[in-house]
């Protein structure tokens, strides 16, 4: 079974067009030249899709690199 | 595509997009929502009917004044979206008075006829119809906002321009429900209504004017019989047995498929049979069964035989000397289908669905999609006799150009200098401003604080209202100056929110700045462009108000002015204020 963080990385990689080895628990907006407001907005609707999740409002802002996102996508499907 | 997830079609976009080698096709998004989301799953239809595709999108909620760049689009889609217009008003919508409505509608029409007038010569402009669904509004009474709706998609309706065509929003979010259709969530923090769902339909309502523009669609419907004209099979029944009446349950949706196929002859598609049986049977079916609709006045081309239904679609094609990608095949057989999606796999088909009452809106949304149907004649008057009236009726002012309209806007840009109170907005500005920003420094709060203390800092901030609305805190400009030498200046940032490009509110700023620093006895004001990925719109910002290039590298663009000899724009129709 895929990992939820290989799965992320996956879908990283797809919205950022960067190849997933590129992509470490520490990639942020600083590190990921594609990263920017409106391909964030691409994650979060692609990780919802993914996960089939909502993330709220409040974490929207937090999700900033490979481990906040795994983070906050393991207790939102808990 | 609906089938597909998001980050599936990003995928299978990009793949596709090593292969490019359709005819080019320009689409340009202009909206006052954050619309981009929709880029990848655009060229990922528009690939898929083998178009290469370019998808562009206009400055935010700068609609009307980036329609005069579009002459170069095959397509340019329009989001004027209601949400945005709301959420600019100052007041709850229900409690504005009578004459700002009708204020507000004014400037809403003259808009739309500058828009439509820039865009005369577009191939294809989609134009959405206002829709006020996101809003919760009472089920029952009258209010303001669905009467406003009403009015604008009135206008709209009414103003048909041949090239536009008009859309109705409110049909795709009924089919998603409005929670699946928008995403509040994601308005608030980007102005970005609409869910990728919504966005994906959006695509394939907008696919057959695509289809129509590019020559891709189809020409023949071609249908089997049994079980397809006509529920059971003319070979083991007596014909007066076969189903295709109100009389019985599914003879009442047969009898549908035929009014359609009816109707599409008359709208000049070619209607054509091909079917497995004794000619003889069918024809007698066609001449003189009383329930039978389609008669062989509409039926251009048949293949009654017992050959195998390849081999008589192939000669259909031949003989009405079109192509097999002009054809849509129905046939309610499994066995038949699959033999033409393998040997004939140009051909769209439709198997008839085992839930028979889905087939009339199956059948309907692939001839939605794939011919052209154009109103009727009665439709087209009716239209013309609403036109004339409409101008009878109409009395209020038409703005003629770009610089009317703004003039009409009443913009006043309020100036504050090293307000404390707006460090945080500061702040934030400098950190998401990329397009209209020309040296792109970010600051903390800390910093603006830090330097709004300072005695060689000044810094500026500018709000933006018109007579429509508030549009922020949205320009800064940071100057340095020097205590060793009281008469030079240089702007370390100058930016400006993208919501309000494109309103020439940049010129009536460096108005104000050099008319300070002229007062403050400075001789020289020095200048940078730092080039980034995102703001290359400025790049000839400082070029264009006359500054002398002082040193140009990939990295920098190095600026001076002599402040005597700056040319002041002079725009009169915006009012500045300190």
């Amino acid at each position: 079974m895929i990992s939820t963080q290989d799965k992320i990385k996956n879908i990283m990689s797809i919205v950022f067009e960067v190849p997933q080895e590129h992509i470490t628990e520490t990639s942020s907006k600083d590190t990921l030249e594609n990263w920017d407001s409106l391909r964030h907005l691409n994650l979060i609707m692609a990780l919802e899709e993914e996960f089939d999740i909502t993330i709220p409002d409040e974490e929207v802002d937090n999700l900033i690199n490979l481990r906040l996102i795994e983070l906050i996508i393991h207790d939102l499907k808990n | 595509m609906e089938n597909l997830k998001y980050s599936e079609i990003l995928q299978q976009n990009r793949a596709m997009s090593q292969n490019d080698n359709g005819a080019t096709y320009k689409v340009t998004i202009l909206a006052n929502i954050t619309t981009n989301s929709i880029k990848e799953l655009l060229e990922y239809q528009l690939r898929i009917n083998n178009l290469n595709p370019i998808v562009a999108f206009g400055n935010f909620d700068t609609i009307v004044q980036d329609s005069m760049n579009c002459k170069d689009s095959n397509l340019v889609i329009i989001f004027y979206d209601m949400l945005t217009i709301v959420n600019g008003l100052s007041d709850f919508f229900e409690s504005l008075p009578d004459d700002f409505f009708i204020t507000l509608k004014n400037k809403i029409f003259s808009e739309i006829d500058i828009l439509f007038d820039n865009l005369k010569d577009c191939p294809s402009v989609i134009f959405n119809s206002f829709s006020s669904t996101a809003f919760i509004s009472s089920f029952v009474f009258k209010n303001n906002l669905d009467l406003f709706v009403t009015d604008l998609n009135k206008y709209i309706t009414e103003k048909t321009q041949n090239n536009v065509s008009f859309l109705s929003l409110d049909k795709i979010i009924a089919q998603l429900g409005i929670n699946q259709a928008f995403d509040f969530r994601l308005f608030h923090s980007s102005k970005a209504p609409y869910t990728i769902a919504f966005l994906k339909k959006y695509v394939l309502a907008i696919e057959p004017i695509i289809l129509r523009n590019t020559g891709k669609l189809k020409k023949a419907l071609v249908f089997d019989c049994d079980n397809t004209l006509w529920k059971g099979i003319i070979g083991e029944q007596n014909a007066d047995t076969l189903e295709m009446s109100n009389r019985t349950k599914d003879g009442s949706i047969f009898k549908r498929i035929q009014q359609l196929a009816v109707y599409l002859s008359r709208q000049g598609v070619i209607i054509g049979i091909c079917s497995k049986n004794n000619e003889s049977d069918i024809a007698e079916i066609f001449a003189n069964h009383s329930d039978c609709i389609l008669k062989d006045e509409h039926i251009i081309i048949k293949k009654i035989n017992w050959d195998d239904k390849a081999t008589n679609l192939r000669s259909i094609a031949k003989e009405l000397n079109i192509g097999l990608d002009s054809i849509v095949f129905v046939d309610d057989s499994s066995f038949e289908i699959n033999l033409i999606k393998e040997q004939l796999p140009e051909i769209v088909y439709l198997q008839v669905p085992n839930t028979l009452t889905e087939y009339p809106n199956s059948l309907l949304k692939l001839v939605y999609s794939y011919f052209n149907i154009t109103i009727n004649k009665d439709d087209i008057q009716k239209t013309e006799i609403y036109k004339q009236q409409f101008l009878r009726e109409n009395v209020r002012n038409n703005y003629k150009s770009i610089d009317e309209y703004l003039a009409s806007l009443g913009i006043v840009v309020s100036i504050f200098r090293n307000e404390k109170s707006q460090i945080a907005r500061i702040s934030q500005l400098t950190q998401k401003t990329n397009q209209f920003n020309l040296t792109t420094k970010r600051f903390t709060e800390n910093q603006i604080a830090t330097i709004i203390e300072s005695s060689i800092h000044q810094v500026f901030s500018a709000s933006i209202t018109d007579k429509f609305g508030d549009n922020g805190l949205t320009l800064i400009c940071i100057l340095q100056t020097d205590n060793s030498n009281k008469s030079t200046a240089i702007i370390d940032t100058l930016l400006m929110s993208c919501r309000i490009i494109g309103r020439n509110i940049e010129f009536a700023f460096m108005d104000f700045l050099i008319q300070k620093l002229l007062e403050q006895n400075f001789k020289t004001i020095y200048a940078e462009y730092i080039p980034t990925n995102k703001n290359s719109q400025v790049e000839s910002f400082y070029d264009n108000l006359g500054f002398t290039v002082l040193e140009k590298t990939k990295s920098v663009t190095k600026y001076s002015l002599n402040l005597l000899d700056y040319n002041f724009k002079k725009i009169d129709y915006i009012t500045t204020e300190f």
